[in-house]
Formats: structure tokens, C-alpha cells, sequence
């Protein structure tokens, strides 16, 4: 028998048989439509928050210091970390450290007035190094950023976030514009291009930046920082570059052998990794449990295909005698059950994408494909037929032509 | 055309006791012949007609058909000898559900030849009278023309030997003598036609009867050929 004639007959015992043939296919549709729901959707979060992170974080090659040790929660500031990493170990993590490419620092403080004319702002003011572009993958928009003059010359510059700059200037037009910090004039020397939303959907565009030397010297008057980034030169070895950083500021700060970091440090790779095996941990379960569901429309298949079996033995007995071998049945009988969960499947894909594109409109996320999905659910539906025909086909090429041929 | 010698067939019940069905059978059937088995039921009789239609295999001896010994050949090669060689036709028609007569006589054409020829099962279907009747499903037809169709389903392959297990058994006498009279025919165009029967009548479209009893066959002779109507 040709494959084409096997699919024929069993095009046509299917049409003949539209009810059974529905069941066969209700379960496999299902369990098809909900991992191809689970699937892109998991996939789409996934991609989503990895996204986020990058907004908050930057690059991926940075190791990120903050003084205190560890008890720090949410974005630091000068209201809540201690006093004790200096520009001193900045520049020292620079210089004695081949590992580490630059260091960028950071002294901000959140909701300080701003002003130009008569409108008003409380952003964030960020008081940052020249290399903080580098670090944090930041754009400017229009103008330019902080020089290393303006940190020599303590100069009295500003950057403007995306959120800040239509609040005060409407017009657009920003550029030299003086605005008061505090009590303090700056000069708009640029704007930044927005960075988008942060994990916890928060914006990172409300803020100000400013020469983080012209922040300790003429606004905050401090001498110590709140955050340093160090860029390793080999991201992979990003691990050594942490145990180095934390030997050279416990020395610098005299920390004795016994005593605990008085500074913490997280690598962004090292949190990624965390974000991402809780989102695949999660997706495991649900695909289990999806998987489950799968191959409870396979045992459906399978017990039908048994009755259908026992029902039709007068056919297969038939089909015996005029020349079909049991090799013949076999095929004929596992045709039918892939042609049912293929078909089955493609229309839970079908289903599956649609109600995906939903979950996405509701969470506003981008509809996306996920195309690899695709081909292992279009598989699974191809293979669950030919495993969970076998049984019932072989059970069709044991029927006795001669028995089933009596009446 | 069909070699029997020495033949036994043995099955076994369910409870694990031997049944002798069949026990030293030894006959020789030419090709072109009109044969009809008789005798009463459980006399072996179909068993024989299992066997030389190749759907059943015997225990002991040998069976020769056209000078192929059968006893060592595999399911597949025994399917192909019942697609190209046999045609079988049934007491009970064993037509397929919700199928129509067309579709009926194209089946033999999948194991056979591979592909289907619409036109051939027109054609088959023109012989045996049913032309206008190819579109209509088993049940809309009467016995007589259930049985045609399974005639022209029987011949689509053009088998040489046409095997009959009382084809006239659920037919009233006219749809009987119709279906008597497509088999003569066979066998007029040179087809070995094989024929079991209770029906004297029905026996007696034969030109020769071989008759079993107990698994035994008890005698083998030529009839005189009834003159046709």
C-alpha cells in the first residue's frame, strides 16, 4: 500500500466518523493550544523583564559596588548608604587593578528642587563621572555630555532626563538654558534619550545628571560616594574581578580578617542569571503540567482508536482478504491516529497563537512568535499520534481475517 | 491451478484441546474448472476454502497454487497472492459501512496494483449491471446488489480463481440465480471458480463436487452439467 492511499482511507474514516474523530482530537488540541500558550508567553516575559534589566543596569561586563553591607534595599542615595566609599578607592580600583577597565562614581540624591522660570521639578540628581555614558549605555539626545573638564573644572553643568526636560522646557529648546538645582545655577549642557521602563516598571528618566566632583564640591558636600561601577576588561572573568576588587577596598578600608565587607558588590550577570532560572523554573512547571495534558488527549487517542479497532474488524478483515498485509493494517491504523493529533495539533497552534497575542495585548507586551516552540509542539502532536497509535494498529494486524470474516 | 496433497489443519480451543478440522485432504482442481465443496457445517469445508484463499495456513502438507508451494511463504507475499490471484465473495457481502459500491470495488486496487483506476471500477461495476447504482452506499442496495458489487470487487484485480462461501446464502431465489448466473459467466470466460454450498440448486451450476464429512473428504466426482435456462 502506498502512503498516499493510507492517508486517503484514513482522510476517509475520519469524515466518516466526525464525532469519535473530534474526541481523538479534543485532547490533543487542547494540550497543544495551552503549551503553545504557555510557551510564547513565558518566552515573551522572559525577553520582557531581560529587557527591563538591561534599562536598569546598562552593560552586562560591570560589577556594581555599593558601600554598606548588603543591607541597602532599592536604588541607593545620600539618605541611606554609609559614608564610606571615598573617590580615593575609585580612582585606586582604576589604577591598581589590570582587571578593570574604568571605573564610573556616582553621589545622587532623589527629590531635589529644580527649577527654570517659573516651573518646577523634584528628580533625582545624579552626580556622575564622565565615563557614566560608557557604563550605562545612556544617549544623548541632543547637546553633550559631561567632559572630563567639566570634572576637573568642577563646572556647573547639567544633563536632563527625558521626563525632566518637557517639564521644564516645553519649547524643547534647553540647550545653555541656566537652571537652579537646589540654590545652586547650572547651564543645560544636554539631554538624554529615554532609557525606557525599569523591572519594576518605574521610569528611569526622571532625573538630572551632573559632574559628580561638581556634586560633592558645590551642591552636596560630600566626600563619598554612593555607587560605584567598575567595567571588567573580560566579562567572563568578571568572578575574578570581584574577589580582587573586594581584597583591595577591605585593605583600603583596614578591615580586619574576622570583620564583614563594609561595601557589597553584585555583578549583573550574576542577577540575571537568578531572574532567569526563576522565569524557567516557573515555565518547567507549567509545561509539565501542559505536557500532562497532552498525554491525556494521547490515552484518549488511544482508547478510541482501541474501540474503533474492535468496531472495524469486519473491515480490516476485509481488507485482509483482498490483499492487505498486516503490515498494510499497521500503517493504515498509525496513519490515522497522526493524521487526527496532527491535525488536532495544528489547531490548538492555531488556537495557542491567538490566545497568546491576547495574554499579550493584556499584559502590553509585543506579540511575538516563538518560532522554536512551533516546531517541537508541531512535533510533539505528529509523535503523540504514531506512539499512542502503535498499540491500538498492532492490535488491528492481530485481528483473525477468517474470524472476523464469519458471520 | 490448485495442488492440495496430504493436507491436515489442526486448531487448537480455547481450552488447549486439539481440533482436527481438516485430515489428509489430497485433491487437484484444474485451471478453468467450475468445483463446488459440500457437506454439512463443521465438515471442514470452510476451513478448506480458508486455506486455498491463502487467508489461513495448514498444519501439515502442502498447497500449490499455479505451482507456487504456499506453506513457507511470508504475510506479505500471501497478501499479494490474495490481491493478484483470489477473489472472494462472501455469504454476508462484507461490503464497508458508508462506503459507496464505487469506493467498495476500488479497495482491492490499493494492495494490489497501488493505485486506484476510477475507470476499471466503473467498469467492473457496468459488468455486473450495477452502472447506474456506483454513487449509492451498501444499505441503499438489496442483497442481490450487494453481492454484485462484491462480485465486481472480487474481479477488479482480474484474479484467476474466484472463491464463493455460500454467496447465494442470504439471497432470495432470484437474486440468487442472478448472482449464480455472473458466477457461470466467470468461469465460461476461463476463471477457476470455487463454490461452497448447502444449496442443491446452487451445487448444481458445477461441473464437479467434492464432498467432506468430518474433515474427511468423502468424494470427489464430475456432475453432469445442467443445461442453462
Amino acid at each position: 500500500m502506498r502512503i498516499t492511499s493510507g492517508i486517503g482511507i484514513a482522510w476517509r474514516s475520519m469524515s466518516r466518523n466526525r464525532l469519535r474523530t473530534f474526541f481523538m482530537m479534543a485532547g490533543v488540541m487542547i494540550g497543544i493550544c495551552s503549551l503553545t500558550i504557555l510557551d510564547s508567553v513565558g518566552e515573551n516575559t522572559k525577553r520582557e523583564t531581560m529587557k527591563r534589566f538591561k534599562n536598569m543596569i546598562g552593560t552586562f561586563d560591570t560589577v556594581i559596588i555599593r558601600p554598606g553591607a548588603g543591607k541597602t534595599r532599592g536604588m541607593v542615595s545620600l539618605t541611606n548608604v554609609p559614608p564610606t566609599l571615598k573617590f580615593e578607592d575609585a580612582a585606586a580600583i582604576a589604577a591598581e587593578l589590570p582587571e578593570v577597565k574604568q571605573v564610573a562614581m556616582l553621589q545622587n540624591a532623589f527629590d531635589i528642587d529644580v527649577k527654570y522660570k517659573d516651573k518646577n521639578v523634584s528628580p533625582a540628581i545624579f552626580g556622575v563621572s564622565a565615563n557614566w555614558l560608557d557604563l550605562r549605555g545612556d544617549e544623548v539626545a541632543q547637546g553633550n555630555f559631561i567632559s572630563e573638564e567639566d570634572m576637573q573644572s568642577l563646572a556647573r553643568v547639567a544633563i536632563l532626563g527625558s521626563d525632566v526636560l518637557p517639564v521644564l522646557f516645553p519649547e524643547g529648546d534647553a540647550i545653555e538654558k541656566t537652571i537652579r538645582i537646589g540654590d545652586v545655577p547650572f547651564q543645560v549642557k544636554g539631554a538624554l534619550a529615554s532609557r525606557g521602563a525599569g523591572p519594576g516598571g518605574g521610569s528611569l528618566d526622571n532625573l538630572i545628571l551632573i559632574p559628580v566632583t561638581t556634586a560633592a564640591k558645590r551642591l552636596f558636600n560630600r566626600d563619598f560616594l554612593t555607587m560605584l561601577i567598575a567595567q571588567v576588561r573580560e566579562p567572563e572573568k568578571s568572578d575574578a574581578a570581584v574577589v580582587k576588587i573586594t581584597a583591595l577596598l577591605r585593605q583600603r578600608h583596614h578591615i580586619a580578617a574576622s570583620a564583614l565587607d563594609d561595601f557589597t558588590l553584585t555583578s549583573p550577570q550574576a542577577v540575571m542569571a537568578q531572574v532567569t532560572q526563576m522565569g524557567s523554573t516557573l515555565s518547567t512547571i507549567l509545561k509539565g503540567i501542559a505536557t500532562i495534558a497532552m498525554f491525556i488527549g494521547g490515552a484518549v487517542i488511544m482508547s478510541l482508536m482501541l474501540i474503533s479497532v474492535s468496531e472495524r474488524r469486519k473491515e480490516i478483515g476485509l481488507r485482509r482478504s483482498v490483499g492487505a498485509s498486516r503490515r498494510d493494517i499497521l500503517l493504515q491504523f498509525i496513519l490515522e491516529a497522526s493524521l487526527v493529533s496532527t491535525i488536532g495539533g495544528l489547531i490548538g497552534i492555531a488556537l495557542g497563537l491567538g490566545g497568546t497575542n491576547l495574554v499579550a495585548q493584556m499584559q502590553h507586551l509585543p506579540p511575538i512568535l516563538a518560532l522554536q516552540a512551533l516546531e517541537w509542539t508541531a512535533g510533539l502532536s505528529v509523535g503523540l499520534g504514531l506512539v499512542f497509535g502503535i498499540y491500538p494498529a498492532w492490535r488491528a494486524t492481530q485481528v483473525d481475517p477468517v474470524k472476523a470474516l464469519r458471520t | 491451478m490448485i495442488d492440495v496433497t496430504h493436507l491436515g489443519k489442526t486448531y487448537r480451543r480455547g481450552d488447549g484441546t486439539p481440533v482436527e478440522a481438516l485430515k489428509d485432504i489430497s485433491f487437484l482442481i484444474e485451471r478453468g474448472e467450475f468445483v463446488t465443496i459440500r457437506g454439512p457445517s463443521g465438515s471442514g469445508k470452510s476451513s478448506m476454502l480458508n486455506i486455498v484463499g491463502c487467508l489461513d495456513k495448514p498444519t501439515s502438507g502442502t498447497y500449490r497454487l499455479n505451482g507456487e508451494e504456499l506453506s513457507g511463504y511470508s504475510d506479505k507475499q500471501l497478501s499479494h497472492v490474495r490481491a493478484w490471484k483470489i477473489g472472494f465473495v462472501f455469504q454476508s457481502f462484507n461490503l464497508m459501512p458508508r462506503t459507496t459500491a464505487l469506493e467498495n470495488v476500488e479497495i482491492p486496487m490499493i494492495y494490489g496494483p497501488g493505485r486506484v483506476d476510477r475507470k476499471r471500477a466503473l467498469a467492473a461495476l457496468e459488468r455486473v449491471g450495477l452502472g447506474e447504482r456506483t454513487h449509492h452506499y451498501g444499505t441503499e442496495l438489496s442483497g442481490g446488489e450487494q453481492q454484485r458489487v462484491a462480485i465486481a470487487r472480487a474481479l477488479i484485480n482480474d484474479p484467476p480463481l474466484i472463491l464463493a462461501d455460500e454467496p447465494t446464502g442470504n439471497l432470495d431465489s432470484a437474486a440468487g440465480v442472478e448472482v449464480m448466473g455472473i458466477l457461470r459467466q466467470l468461469h465460461q470466460e476461463g476463471r477457476t471458480v470455487v463454490l461452497v454450498t448447502h444449496d442443491d440448486a446452487v451445487a448444481a451450476c458445477a461441473e464437479r463436487e467434492i464432498l467432506f464429512r468430518d474433515g474427511v473428504l468423502t468424494s470427489d466426482r464430475k456432475i453432469a452439467v445442467l443445461a442453462t435456462e
